[in-house]
Formats: C-alpha cells, structure tokens, sequence
C-alpha cells in the first residue's frame, strides 16, 4: 500500500511536468494547426537557465530554498517565453506570411530543434558544463530541503520535492484556465483558433494574439523545465528531446487543440510511465506506457478530450 | 427610402484583385452614401463577395482605391477598420461555433473598452433579438442558421458601427426567417445605419435597396435605383428568374 501511494504521488507529480508542457503544444496546435517542435528544447532552455541561476547566484544568497525556486521559475519562464516568441518570429512567420503549405512549417520546427540543441551546446562548451545537478540545501546539520519528507497514510510519505511540482503545476493549469476562459485576450485567442479571418473582422489583431500564445505556451515550459530539473536533478542540451516527445504525446493523448484534453493527457501519460516502472519493468516503461497510449486512441482516436466531428457549420 | 444625395461614404475607385492568376475583380468602381443601402446583386462567382473582402482588407487589391470617410482601407489592416466604424458581417455568418453566444458578443467587442458601454450593447442586442438572450450561455454552433445571423448582426452592432457590410444574409434561411432578416436590416437602416448589402436573393435586395449595381464576372455590368433595376428586362431575366 505504502509503495502504490507513493508510486501515485510521483506519476502525479511527473504527469503534471508533462501537462505544463504538454499545454505549449496544444495552444500552438490550436492557434496555428503547426506542431511546434522546438517546444522541447525550448522547455529544456528555460530549466538550464533556471538551475545556471540558482548554481550560479541563487544559492549565493541567504533566500529561503523555495524562494530560490520561484525566483528561478520566474527567469526560467521569461527566458523560455522570450525564445518561443524568437522562434516563431524568425521560423514560422516569414512562412505563414507567404501563405506556405502546412508541411513547411513542420520542416523548419524540425530545423529549429535541433538548432537550438547546438546552439545550447555550443554555449556550453564555452563556458562550462550544464549538466550540474540541481542544487541541494544542506546546512550544517539540516536535512536539504527538497528531500525532506512528510508521513500520509500508511506509512506512505510525500517529499517536499513533489509537494512543490504539485503545488506550481496546480497553480499553472488553474492560472492558464482562469486567463483562456475569463479574460479579454483569452477570449480573443480561443476567437483566432476557430476562425482567424473572422476574428481579425472584430477588430482583433491576429499575429499580437499568435506572439501572446507563444509567450504563454514558451513560459510554461520555462517552468516545467525548472520543475523537471527539480525532480530528475540534472538538464544537458538533449533532455529536451524525450520529456517533449512525451508532453506531445500527452496532448494527443487528450485531443490536440484541447487545453483540459493537454492536462488530462499529462497526468494520465505520467501515472502510466511510472506504475508500469514500478510494477512491471523500468527499462520497459516507455514501451508499456505507449503502448496503451496506441490502445487507448484506438479507441478514441480524437483523444480523450478531442472533438469528434469537425465544427464547420 | 429616400436617399439624400450628399455625402459620400465609400467609394472604389478601378479596383482589381486577383486570386493567384484569377482576375477576379475587373476594374469595380462605385459609391455607397451616407445613409444608403446599396446592393450588389449577381450571380455566383460574379465578384459580389470578393467585393466585400476587398473593401475589409481580408483582399489587397493589386491596383484602384478604397476610400471609406476619407481613409484609404486598402493600405489599412483589417483589424483596424472597424475602428473607423465599418463592421463585416461575413458570408456564413461565421459564428465562433466553441463560444457562447455571450461570448460571440464579446469579442465584438473587442476594439472597443468600457465594461458599462459593452454590457449596454450586449442588452440592447438582447432587445433586438430575445432569442439569443435565452440562449445567452450555450455554444454558438448550437444555434439554427436563422438564429445564427441574429448573432451576427448582433454581434456586428456591438461597435455602433456607422456602415455595415452584409454578405448573403439570407442565405440558407426558411423564407420566414429572411423576411425577418431583411425587416431588421430596414430597421438599422432607419436607425442610420448605412449599408452595403450583397444578395444572390435579388428581389428581396433590389426590394429594398436604394441604388443597386450589377456585377458580371468581375464587373459592373448595369447599375440604377432599386425599383429601376427591379423592373429593367435583363435584370428580371437574369436574375429574378422570370422568362
């Protein structure tokens, strides 16, 4: 019992890293019907950065361990806003200005990706090694803090770690709920995912909507990726890759374009990956994982939360 | 339906657009003045919609002018027409079909600030049309296609706009529904609203309209008062489906 509340907990926790991910894909999808690869890299900029901050400055300062952290999630999140609104000025407008077929923009998600890997990289190798791991707070005698854990029921214990992941990725799926669903420029992003030349005709300008979801959608994945480092501990310029390909799945899992579709999918992904590592295999929990995610849009091919019929009228 | 020859509102002056290699608009010049409803009427393909998308900026025009009070629209985005009090009401209505009606509302509402002026717009749109006030929470693609229009001219009025354009109205609508349609667009009209109305249903339009123009492929190919073009021979035969 203690080890399957446990194993809960920490599905939970890595499912929410996946739906604050997972969510940057669906509100691109929505918005550009353009599957933004670089979303992962993107992710994994905005952790580097946030764990360089602490290493290199944060950890300096007498600041309380979770104070470090929100200060980190913040620059991490800023920093991660700032290049996904970069990419999508430098690599995906000039193509959708020029009326580009759709494949195209893919192409050059796929360039970007990659790009940014190299260029991660090749910052890096100049000025020294990323893959540090996340700092722990050990003074003198006490415990870090992000390891100390807290009893719950039989005998099962939650660790500060989680307790975090939980508590900001609660206040990232809620925060971006309450903005799409109850404020003006909300609104106007969910207008331009159904009908951009409509939405232009009430007075909204469509390409300031595109750069706010890429701000929006880049952020979150700032913050993921400072959560994903706080969990897992160390950030290299490919740790992007697999947590990303993961989060894309989780939002096709939920119905691609569907923002409660990105959360649900995370959490269900994530409780997947590590029952089947704790029960069945760790080595194999990727392929268990996927492979019910295969049955599970067989049978709901639009995701779970995904329309089923198209809504021309 | 006396129209005061005075100002002029918009004016095309030899406009051409192209779809790629098409020639869709083939040197359109006309005027609409203050207080007006003009109509466009013709066939399909005719050029009546690219008209429209032409004046909204949704079309750059390769060559010509559209001038509305003195600004030039083809230079201008669309996005920022309507705060020059020109409002589109597009063909197929084009509801948000994932936003209430509610919703809908709002976002045409969007150029403009003020949460007192906004929610007065959203009553008084509620006033014209009770039945979207009952239906204030659902999705708009629930609503039927004469329902849908309703929020689209409501929707279209939360600007106060002094023009509107109005692409096929009564397109697809029960004949009950069109006369209901076209009885609100005389109402705005006699609330001073000008309007620029573009009708396959041309006896309806032409009905009335003050002034009509004939587009044929591309072009105008006759133009005159309502009642004068209702009765012209070529009019009736061509397009109110008299021998």
């Amino acid at each position: 019992m203690q080890l399957f509340i446990e194993t809960l907990l920490s599905g939970l926790a890595l499912g929410l890293v996946y739906s604050v991910i997972a969510l940057g894909y669906t509100m691109v999808y929505g918005v550009l019907e353009l599957i933004n690869f670089a979303h992962s890299e993107i992710f994994m900029f905005g952790g580097i950065v946030g764990v360089e901050l602490l290493l290199g400055v944060l950890t300096k300062t007498t600041w309380h361990p979770l104070l470090q952290l929100v200060f980190a999630l913040i620059v991490g999140a800023a920093a991660s806003g700032v290049l996904a609104v970069t990419v999508e000025r430098v690599a995906y407008r000039p193509l959708r200005l020029r009326g580009a077929p759709r494949l195209v923009p893919l192409i050059s998600a796929i360039g970007m990706s990659l790009f940014l890997q190299d260029i991660v990289r090749l910052v890096e190798s100049l000025f020294g090694n990323f893959n540090r791991p996340f700092p722990s707070y050990i003074k003198g005698d006490e415990p870090d803090f992000f390891a100390i854990t807290h009893p719950l029921v039989s005998g099962a214990t939650i660790s500060n770690t989680t307790l975090t992941i939980f508590v900001v990725g609660a206040i990232m799926l809620a925060g971006l709920t309450y903005f799409v669903n109850y404020t003006k420029t909300g609104r106007a992003i969910r207008a331009v995912a159904q009908d951009q030349s409509t939405s232009s005709l009430m007075g909204i300008n469509v390409n300031n909507i595109i750069t706010v979801t890429f701000l929006l959608g880049g952020a979150l994945g700032g913050v993921a990726g400072v959560l994903y480092a706080l969990k897992f501990g160390t950030l290299n310029p490919y740790s992007g890759f697999l947590p990303g390909l993961k989060a894309f799945t989780a939002a096709v899992l939920g119905g691609i374009g569907s923002i409660p579709g990105a959360m649900l999918g995370g959490v269900v992904l994530g409780l997947l990956e590590q029952l089947a590592a704790q029960y069945i295999s760790s080595s194999y929990k990727d392929i268990i994982a996927f492979g019910l995610l295969i049955l599970i849009l067989i049978f709901r091919p639009s995701g779970l939360l995904g329309r089923k019929v198209s809504e021309k009228v | 339906m006396t129209a005061k020859p005075s100002e002029v509102m918009l004016e095309l002056k030899n406009v051409n657009t192209f779809y790629g290699q098409i020639h869709a608009l083939k040197g359109i010049s006309f005027t609409v003045n203050k207080g007006e409803i003009v109509t466009l009427i013709g066939g399909n393909g005719a050029g009546k919609t690219t008209t429209l998308r032409t004046i909204s900026s949704l079309k750059t025009p390769k060559t010509g002018e559209v001038i509305y009070k003195g600004k030039a629209l083809h230079t201008t985005p669309t996005h920022d027409i309507v705060k020059l009090g020109m409002a589109h009401v597009p063909e197929g209505r084009r509801i948000f079909p994932r936003l209430t009606i509610r919703e809908n509302l709002e976002i045409g509402a969007f150029s403009i600030n003020g949460k007192d002026v906004i929610e007065e717009r959203i009553q008084n749109g509620y006033k014209i049309f009770p039945r979207l006030k009952e239906r204030e929470k659902q999705l708009g693609g629930t609503l039927s296609g004469g329902e849908q229009q309703m929020l689209a001219f409501a929707r279209a009025l939360m600007i106060d706009p002094e023009m509107i354009l109005l692409d096929e109205p009564s397109m697809g609508l029960s004949p009950l529904f069109v006369e209901t349609i076209f009885d609100s667009i005389r109402a705005l009209n006699a609330a001073g609203k000008t309007i620029l109305l573009v009708e396959q249903n041309a006896l309806m339009a032409l009905g009335i309209a003050n002034r009509g123009y004939v587009l044929q492929t591309g072009e105008i190919v006759l133009s005159g008062t309502g009642s004068d073009l209702a009765q012209n021979d070529e009019v009736r035969k061509k397009y109110l489906g008299e021998d």
